[in-house]
């Protein structure tokens, strides 16, 4: 039973690589041995999430929103500080929304930071406000 | 009943050492581990009467004897010798390769990917020089991730290779084989490697603990990728199901007598790639395939034994479409199934009622020139999707009401993370394939928690969570099933009888204690790991 199953099969594959020269090749991913570009990378964002008093908030859930939809999220580390590797190159960093939030604060204030270069790591620090 | 002990000249009695005896006409090979005192014993009833013949696995050592025994109604007992083998390079893991091989970490990070289908012996003991590797190379990345030695599949769609990447590794690897050994010969017994080989330890106390099931599959080219049983209130047949990774047959094992039944699933592109990857269940009880080069989505239904295909359209079907990975889990609650594009690098949802498929592209926004791929999925009670970006490294959240996708950056760069499961506390474990770690997100909480494995070079692919909060692992490179406690951050390591390439992991809760299963899609076999504590 199991036998005549799977000879049906073969012969079936047999019969059909005949045909695999007429199909046309289409292009179509690249392999894996480590290339990695990042030549189409926006700026990253880094920034430090504090309370009002000036002292680090960890743990805060930070979010970065393009406006053209989609998020990144990340959190705060020990001394308040975040990451977020950053988008395609043809986002304008000014249309990214960075907000922070953690159970306990409301997001008080968000300040951005001018660029020297285009290239230079966005800095976006926030404020929030113990409640 | 089948007792002895393990002795050797150079050790004397000798623990970790794998004892495996499989009856002539049986597929099913049963293995234990010699204790402290190199002692072992077969559990009562295991071992029918009839003519068996022994396998052992230690590093370092080949079987003396005896080769075989005769095993009647009363305890056999038999003192296996070993003798210190003349070929270690035959019996090394890719683990101990990565360990033995010179060079940087950058330079054998590409060799991740040969192991997908082989060992790294036939590149080692090889004798090509960097521009014979080049065009070999090239051929090899023109294979479909669903070959084996067993049988190699061509891809239709050529993919694209990176010139300066190839001759970089084929360099590397003219370094490390035998194109410049300065004596030996691959064909003698022992050739000589300008390196040391390394070895790991043997198993040692409560890995020891152990009985290992290892089913023959009856034909030398099945490959089983996704072992589960099906064994719940909706349709508990208690059969183990597996996908082929090669052939198109969805296939099930009868684990007393170890005989195997394959359901053929429909060829619908006869010129292409064929064989599944993911096997999921819906909350019916019906198993679902995502169908790889032959494309769209498979439902079988495990009553009526029939399979109904839900085929993409046209203009989606091209010649480099794949797809891997399918997740019916929470399909119930809004008629959507959650599948992938491999070669697009996005995410797909079906829809039951309609047929139709739409696109969801979750790294839309960010820059081209990195891989992405949406591989292991979950859903949530809502079939909100949660999947693990294979390419890169972070987990991501699609809303299932508005297709609003949020990434989340894991803590370690360059993770790769693989496949996962949702637990009942709403946590998704998953391994960080190329970071050597286990890893857990908290959906409500969004945080993160990595443990390394114990083992570098592991490569962990899955990781299961069972009842008791134990993690269960393993991965392509160590022939080592790895049971860790997240709870206080350690881990033992059971080493399989033969060259496994361990890939999606299952437990089956319903045993004290759990019993953990695996396919072997290198070399035709069903795993079955039963820890006695």
């Amino acid at each position: 039973m199991v036998l005549s199953r799977r000879w049906l099969f073969v012969a079936s594959m047999a019969a059909a690589t005949v045909l695999i020269s007429a199909v046309p090749p289409a292009r179509a991913g690249g392999v894996n041995f480590g290339e990695d570009s990042d030549n189409n990378d926006g700026p990253s964002y880094f920034g430090f999430v504090r309370d009002a008093d000036g002292s680090p908030v960890s743990g805060a859930r930070v979010t970065a929103a393009p406006q053209a939809g989609g998020s990144l999220v990340t959190r705060s580390n020990s001394m308040g500080i975040y990451k977020i590797p950053g988008f395609a190159k043809e986002i304008d960093p000014k249309t990214v929304d960075i907000s922070c939030a953690k159970d306990g604060y409301g997001q008080a204030n968000v300040v951005r930071r001018g660029q020297a270069d285009l290239k230079d790591p966005v800095e976006v620090d926030c404020t929030l406000q113990k409640q | 009943m089948l007792t002895g002990s393990v002795t050797s000249a150079a050790e004397g009695a000798m623990e970790g050492v794998l004892v495996t005896a499989q009856r002539d006409d049986s597929p099913i090979s049963t293995t234990v581990v010699s204790d402290a005192s190199g002692r072992f014993r077969f559990p009562d009833g295991r071992l029918r009467s009839g003519h068996y013949r022994l396998r052992i696995r230690a590093t370092g050592y080949e079987l003396d004897g005896p080769q075989v025994v005769d095993l009647g109604t009363s305890t056999t007992n038999v003192a296996i010798k070993l003798r210190q083998t003349s070929d270690l390079a035959a019996q090394l893991t890719n683990a101990e390769w990565f360990m033995s091989m010179p060079g940087t970490a950058e330079q054998k990070r590409p060799l991740i990917e040969c192991m997908s289908c082989h060992t790294f012996e036939r590149i080692v003991r090889s004798t090509y020089d960097a521009d014979t590797f080049v065009p070999l190379l090239k051929r090899m990345a023109q294979y479909a991730n669903n070959t084996t030695q067993a049988r190699v599949q061509s891809r239709v769609a050529a993919r694209d290779v990176n010139d300066d990447s190839v001759r970089k590794l084929a360099a590397y690897l003219a370094t490390v084989n035998l194109s410049r050994a300065p004596t030996g010969s691959p064909t003698t017994h022992s050739p000589t490697w300008n390196y040391k080989l390394q070895t790991l330890p043997r198993p040692k106390g409560r890995a020891t603990r152990v009985v290992i099931t290892e089913y023959d599959m009856p034909e030398k080219t099945i490959a089983p990728h996704d072992v589960r049983i099906v064994r719940d209130g909706q349709n508990g047949d208690g059969y183990v199901w597996y996908s082929d990774f090669v052939e198109n047959f969805l296939g099930r094992l009868e684990p007393e007598s170890g005989a195997i039944v394959e359901y053929p699933i429909p060829v619908s592109k006869p010129a292409f790639p064929t064989g599944t990857l993911d096997l999921e269940a819906d909350a019916d009880g019906n198993l679902w395939l995502a169908l790889m080069f032959q494309t769209g989505l498979a439902r079988f239904d495990t009553k009526s034994k029939t399979f109904k295909i839900f085929p993409l359209p046209a203009d989606l079907n091209d010649d480099a479409m794949q797809q891997s990975m399918v997740m019916p889990g929470s399909a119930n609650v809004d008629g959507k199934v959650w599948t992938n594009d491999v070669v697009r690098q996005s995410i797909m949802r079906l829809d039951l009622k309609t047929g139709s498929y739409e696109r969801i592209d979750p790294f839309a926004f960010l820059g081209k020139g990195h891989i992405h791929a949406p591989y292991g999925m979950a859903a949530d009670k809502a079939n909100n999707l949660y999947f693990m970006d294979f390419g890169g490294e972070a987990v991501g959240r699609v809303d299932a009401k508005t297709g609003e996708t949020t990434l989340f950056p894991t803590p370690t760069e360059k993770s790769r993370p693989r496949r996962t499961m949702l637990d009942d506390e709403g946590r998704l474990w998953f391994t960080e394939f190329a970071a050597d770690k286990l890893a857990m997100f908290d959906i409500k909480a969004e945080t993160f928690k990595e443990w390394d494995v114990p083992t570098p070079h592991t490569y962990p692919y899955d990781v299961f969570r069972d009842k008791n909060g134990e993690l269960w692992s393993g991965g392509m490179a160590s022939d080592r099933v790895l049971r860790f406690d997240p709870q206080s951050g350690k881990g033992i390591e059971y080493l399989l009888p033969r060259p496994t390439n361990i890939r999606r992991v299952f437990v089956d809760n319903s045993t004290n204690p759990v019993t953990f299963w695996a396919g072997n899609n290198h070399g035709a076999e069903i795993l079955r790991l039963e820890p006695l504590d």
